[in-house]
């Protein structure tokens, strides 16, 4: 007998779990989602947060294009606070962008992407930040920014509103099979190594670029490419609009403003592992350089950190390699091609149009299972109650920050200065359970993203983890630690200008005036130690 | 401007090579680049808390300690200042502290330990009297006490930690929170708010009360946030000790350190009031060197370049904070003689994978002469009468060791030492 049992496992807590979860939850079928890292922690998370009006793909992939514009335009309904509707520019700045241009204008009226023409003096009277370079421009009112961290949080909320269960650090080792048939997971605590079963009707492989993984446990095969973007994070967002090269989509062409910082996009690299992926200094160089041939202050303006993220692209079997390959998904069937009942997987796609792969995944399984509840996750926002997710968009608002026709309020405490993160914000996460390290508190609050990148929050949330969670010194200082050290990884990339100052700021905090660096070696010696330090000599 | 000597620089370092003149009846301006972010960070002066990195055994005595690593590393800052630098000058700041108001205590013949706001002893050199009931020697059990709505400061984080690394038992420390009198918890406030409250007599008096109500035993001491005062604050921490009817030490929080910014504000004044010229926020650069001589410095002001013209130059710079060397993506520069002082092919390889780790960055600096002049790195000065103190000079990194104090002063004292000599 299974530990637990549900209607439907759903396997990655990414944007397409997430979703598959809520439409599961919508449509009435019990469902669980198990992740074996933190929500949004892998190729989601890891985005350029870049809402596709569908204009990098309308020449060469007309299909994705085309689903990119009718769920752009869902989302701006469903998901109103987890978009920013930034409008875009596709600009052209050589001899081979302007060649490209007839493809791009026609590619967008295949599509049925609004597109307009304007001349660059009105442009740039728009949007001060284009560069000298730029020699034609398109406005693309319909590209924007999406936060793809609330956009999972949200999505997860709004079923677990309706009863379904998020588990996350919760990695598949095993399946339970009777006969053709599965009839559940079997499941370890990636921190704990507590292993558990949850028996069911039917599993949903939404891992993306680890779909094979999850296969090859059932030995079968899902052949996904994992191919590597590096981003590089600027401390404001620089311009108004998201800016694209117009050109057929390579490296560094895309600027994003998302939030209180701007995304520069990206690079495409096959790697032989979801989780390699190394971020080389000519990528990060690159993407600065040709960031600077669309924007001023690309190159001026403080880069942050870098970080990188890993496409789950499906190999239809085709020759085409990383970017060449379609950013269109499938629904793998297992029962019918391999003879596996109750298993299906969903692959390709992006964060843009993960509702829809939810859609059609969730129709197979439902259908399977005999429910004929039709998918409503078109028309319900996923803020249908009171929600403090809703309340993004308006927190400068709700802080008290000064603004210019009256309304003035004292200032709340704060979190994370950087960011405006109130103590209301992250007080919720750290009673629940599927909150498990600071990290994922930063992933739902933005606490920590700023230009301190969490120099200053990293204490005051250690000290909530003993407050609130009850959790040891040792344990929390060590939580506490492991978050400074995951922000310092991408900091290092990108490490000249200011980021020496911030550096020696952060040090001269935590190993100076802390001692934050003994007192790890502290924790590390063996359990005789306490006598060691402040005994009378 | 025309004047003897320039000392150009924000942090201890400046301020040590500043009085080192003023005593010795030399005209000095000094010249202050802006606030540095260090002061937010700073609270005890630390000469040397560790003899290595590998080590949590604090050093005890640090006079000897750097004695010993003079030795081993002839060519660390430490040994190019002189241990006799570092004595004459900690003689002067603490000669100057007490003259400035300030009722600071140590010597360089003993390091206290004093827990920090984790909770981790800390090796410390000179500290505050206010901060002195810390001294985890001694025996008596400690009661931290942080404020309702003030997470800058968080006893229960401190208490669990130092519970588990001072051999007094897990009974020995405890942490209670008191809520303060007019700080509604719904508005935002910082450390600085908190240092002005105290400096009333009314509010004082009732918090007092408040953590004393907590306390129902006798012999215990109680550790705060370091926000007893922002300006007066020798009367604010006495007279709210008697009134806890308790030991009670400060802790340095967060930043704004109210520490860093009592001490570096009024030693600032201080040395203003008794007669140097101070140019304030105006950063330097550009060295006019002819025949090996520094003719002229220049500093950035609104509009235009302003030259000044001493007989010789201390450049008591801090590192990357008080802006001594720029870091472009690939070479790290000097601003006064335009000299590259570090090339990287690939920015990560200025720091460490991980950030718990001595950074190479911190290390990046002028190489000097025996003098403390800049110089290419054949031992022969770049101009005769410049001399450097602080964080600027190459191998100059205090973080692991904790002697960021001691560096200060020793290079500062040096380096006034020898531009009078110039």
């Amino acid at each position: 007998m299974p530990d637990t049992t549900t209607g439907v496992v759903v396997i990655g807590g990414g944007s397409t779990g997430a979703g598959v979860l809520r439409d599961l939850s919508m449509r009435g079928i019990e469902a669980v989602l198990v992740e074996k890292g933190d929500l949004a922690s892998g190729t989601t998370g890891r985005s350029h947060g870049l809402l596709h009006s569908g204009g990098r793909y309308c020449v060469n992939d007309l299909a994705a294009a085309i689903e990119c514009v009718e769920e752009g335009r869902i989302l701006r309904r469903i998901a109103r606070t987890t978009i920013e509707d930034t409008g875009g520019y596709f600009v052209s700045v050589s001899e081979e962008d302007l060649a490209w241009e007839p493809r791009f204008v026609e590619g967008c009226a295949k599509a049925g992407i609004t597109c307009e023409r304007i001349s660059v003096e009105e442009a740039r009277r728009r949007e001060p930040a284009l560069s000298q370079h730029v020699r034609t421009v398109f406005w693309i009112p319909e590209d924007g920014h999406l936060d793809p961290f609330y956009l999972v949080m949200g999505n997860v909320e709004s079923a677990r509103r309706r009863g379904a269960q998020a588990r996350t650090y919760t990695e598949v080792t095993g399946f339970i099979r009777d006969g053709n048939q599965l009839t559940g997971v079997l499941t370890r605590d990636t921190m704990t190594g507590e292993e558990t079963s949850i028996g069911c009707k039917a599993v949903i492989n939404a891992t993306g670029a680890w779909a094979g993984f999850v296969a090859r446990l059932l030995d079968v095969e899902v052949k996904v490419v994992p191919v590597k973007g590096v981003m590089v994070v600027l401390s404001h967002r620089v311009a108004h609009a998201t800016i694209n090269r117009c050109h057929k989509p390579g490296d560094g062409d895309i600027i994003v403003p998302a939030l209180s910082v701007a995304i520069l996009g990206t690079t495409a690299v096959k790697v032989p592992h979801p989780e390699v992926l190394p971020i080389e200094w000519d990528e990060v160089r690159h993407m600065i350089e040709e960031g600077s041939l669309m924007a001023d202050g690309v190159s001026t303006a403080r880069a942050m950190r870098a970080y990188a993220g890993v496409r789950p692209l499906y190999d239809l079997g085709a020759e085409a390699e990383g970017r060449e390959m379609s950013r269109n998904f499938a629904v793998i069937d297992h029962e019918q091609r391999d003879g596996i009942a109750g298993f299906t997987s969903i692959v390709g796609g992006k964060v843009t149009t993960y509702r829809l792969m939810a859609e059609r995944v969730t129709d197979l399984v439902a259908r399977r299972l005999g429910v004929t509840t039709p998918c409503t996750t078109a028309e319900v926002p996923l803020n249908d109650r009171d929600d403090e997710l809703d309340q993004l968009r308006h927190r400068p608002a709700q802080l008290g920050v000064p603004k210019p026709h009256g309304g003035e309020r004292p200032l709340q405490p704060l979190v994370c200065e950087c960011e405006l993160v109130r103590p209301q914000d992250v007080t919720p996460w750290f009673e629940d359970a599927a909150v498990r390290t600071l990290e994922d508190i930063r992933r739902r609050t933005r606490t920590g993203m700023g230009p301190c990148q969490a120099a200053i929050c990293s204490y005051r949330l250690a000290g909530r983890l003993v407050t609130d969670r009850h959790q040891d010194g040792p344990t929390a200082t060590r939580a506490m630690a492991e978050l400074l050290e995951t922000r310092w990884r991408g900091v290092r990339h990108v490490f000249w200008g200011s980021q020496l100052r911030q550096a020696q700021v952060t040090t001269g905090l935590h190993l100076e005036l802390f001692n934050l660096d003994r007192q790890l070696m502290l924790q590390a010696e063996p359990a005789a130690a306490p006598e060691a330090v402040g005994a009378r000599q | 401007m025309k004047c003897d000597i320039a000392v150009v620089g924000s942090g201890l370092a400046a301020l040590v090579a500043t009085r080192t003149l003023q005593q010795a009846g030399r005209n000095a301006v000094l010249i202050w680049p802006g606030l540095s972010s260090l002061y937010f960070t700073y609270a005890t002066v630390d000469v040397l808390g560790y003899s290595d990195l590998t080590t949590t055994q604090p050093v005890e005595q640090p006079e000897a300690g750097v004695a010993k690593l003079i030795a081993d590393h002839p060519n660390h800052p430490y040994a190019l200042a002189g241990l006799d630098a570092l004595r004459s000058g900690t003689t002067l700041l603490i000669e100057w502290l007490r003259a400035a108001g300030f009722t600071w205590q140590g010597s360089l013949a003993r390091n206290l330990l004093l827990p920090t706001a984790i909770g981790t002893p800390k090796p410390s050199c000179l500290y505050p009297e206010s901060m002195a009931a810390g001294d985890l020697q001694r025996d008596e059990p400690i009661v931290f006490c942080g404020f309702v709505g003030y997470e800058d400061f968080v006893p229960e984080l401190a208490a669990s930690n130092l519970s588990r690394s001072w051999g007094r038992g897990d009974q020995s420390v405890r942490a209670i929170r008191v809520s303060l009198p007019g700080f509604d918890t719904s508005r935002l406030f910082t450390s600085i708010d908190l240092a002005r409250s105290f400096e009333d007599k009314a509010f004082r008096r009732e918090v007092a009360s408040r953590i004393r109500r907590e306390i129902a035993i006798d012999s215990v001491r109680v550790g705060v946030p370091a926000v007893l005062g922002l300006t007066h604050d020798t009367d604010v921490y006495s007279s709210f000790a008697a009134e806890v009817g308790h030991p009670v030490f400060e802790i340095p929080t967060l930043p704004p350190s109210v520490l860093g910014l009592r001490l570096f504000d009024r030693l600032r004044k201080h040395i203003q009031e008794s007669g140097v010229e101070m140019i304030w926020a105006a950063p330097a650069h550009e060295a006019e060197v002819s025949d090996g001589q520094c003719r002229r410095i220049y500093l950035k002001s609104a509009g235009r370049e302003h030259p000044i013209d001493a007989r010789a130059y201390v450049l008591a710079l801090e590192d990357m904070v008080d802006g001594a060397l720029r870091a472009g993506v690939h070479t790290v520069v000097d601003p006064f003689f335009h000299q590259s002082l570090a090339h990287h092919a690939v920015p990560t390889e200025r720091t460490d994978e991980s950030l718990f780790r001595p950074q190479p960055f911190a290390s990046i600096g002028y190489a000097v002469t025996d003098r403390l002049q800049p110089s290419a790195g054949d031992g022969h000065p770049l101009a005769r009468n410049v001399f450097l103190a602080g964080g600027a000079i190459a191998g100059y990194d205090p973080v692991g060791t904790k002697s960021r104090g001691g560096l200060a002063i020793a290079t500062g004292y040096r380096a006034a030492k020898e531009a009078m000599a110039a």
